[in-house]
């Protein structure tokens, strides 16, 4: 795993900082996360009881944070993936570099859209 | 592994007998499962914006309390744990941290998970006899 993580033309060093960044940025959100809607929600997830977790703006940070490194995360782990099978060749890499941004951009802007209403949510 | 045998990641048969290239598959594959899952994830949360109320949102969450589903999140739980706890020590050995203990560490890492594991599968499997939370 230190090969592919240290080789210089595959991927690249800003990739490869970023997945480390997001890597322990997820590790302390998603225990946040995971402890709050697994073990302390559990059977009780519906539009309200987000709601009132969203609304909280600590845990505004923690979703937005989560979604962002998440989506980062997994399009350069997946980019990774790919470019040790037929992604081989530089130009082929480049492609799905700029696919990857894009499908990553929208999907934050997605993710943000459908979190919107719950920011600052009121309980009916 | 040598550069010359590295024409794809993972060529190689005999490099399969190491615990470093089980847990670079490993890794691998929960890796794409949970990158799958997000996405799922984003769209299934979306849908709390589809419909008036959160009405789809709040009948796709009532479906997920299905014992087969709870049992499928804590399998995902484990793919969570094993690549997070993983991932520690991989960024530990890029600082140079236990390089030269690497088995020690991934055995450790697997500790962790197997305590980790054992708390969601408490609560999962209190929720699935009882309907109620164990800490909630």
């Amino acid at each position: 795993m230190r090969a592919e993580a240290v080789s210089k033309h595959r991927g690249g060093m800003w990739a490869w900082l970023f997945q480390r960044v997001t890597a322990v940025l997820l590790i302390v959100m998603l225990a946040i996360h995971l402890t709050v809607t697994h073990l302390y929600n559990i059977g009780k997830i519906n539009y309200d009881t987000i709601g009132a977790r969203v609304a909280h703006a600590g845990f505004t940070a923690v979703d937005i944070i989560l979604l962002a490194a998440g989506i980062f995360h997994a399009l350069n782990g997946l980019r990774m993936v790919l470019m040790d099978y037929w992604f081989t060749s530089r130009d082929r890499a480049r492609i799905l570099t700029i696919v990857f941004w894009v499908i990553g951009v929208v999907a934050l802007a997605y993710g943000i859209w459908a979190l919107w209403p719950w920011i600052g949510y009121q309980v009916r | 592994m040598s550069v010359k045998n590295r024409a794809t990641a993972n060529v190689g048969a005999g490099l399969w007998k190491a615990t470093g290239m089980w847990a670079w598959l490993l890794f691998r594959i929960s890796g794409v499962i949970l990158a799958l899952y997000l996405f799922l994830h984003i769209i299934v949360i979306s849908t709390g914006r589809w419909t008036g109320a959160g009405k789809t949102l709040n009948s796709l969450m009532k479906f997920f309390d299905h014992p087969a589903l709870v049992v499928l999140d804590l399998a995902l739980v484990v793919a969570v744990l094993y690549h997070a706890l993983n991932g520690v020590r991989i960024i530990l050995m890029d600082l140079g941290i236990g390089t030269k203990q690497h088995k020690i560490m991934f055995w450790c890492a697997m500790g962790v998970v197997v305590i980790c594991f054992a708390i969601f599968a408490w609560v999962a499997f209190t929720f699935i006899a009882t309907g109620k939370g164990a800490l909630s």
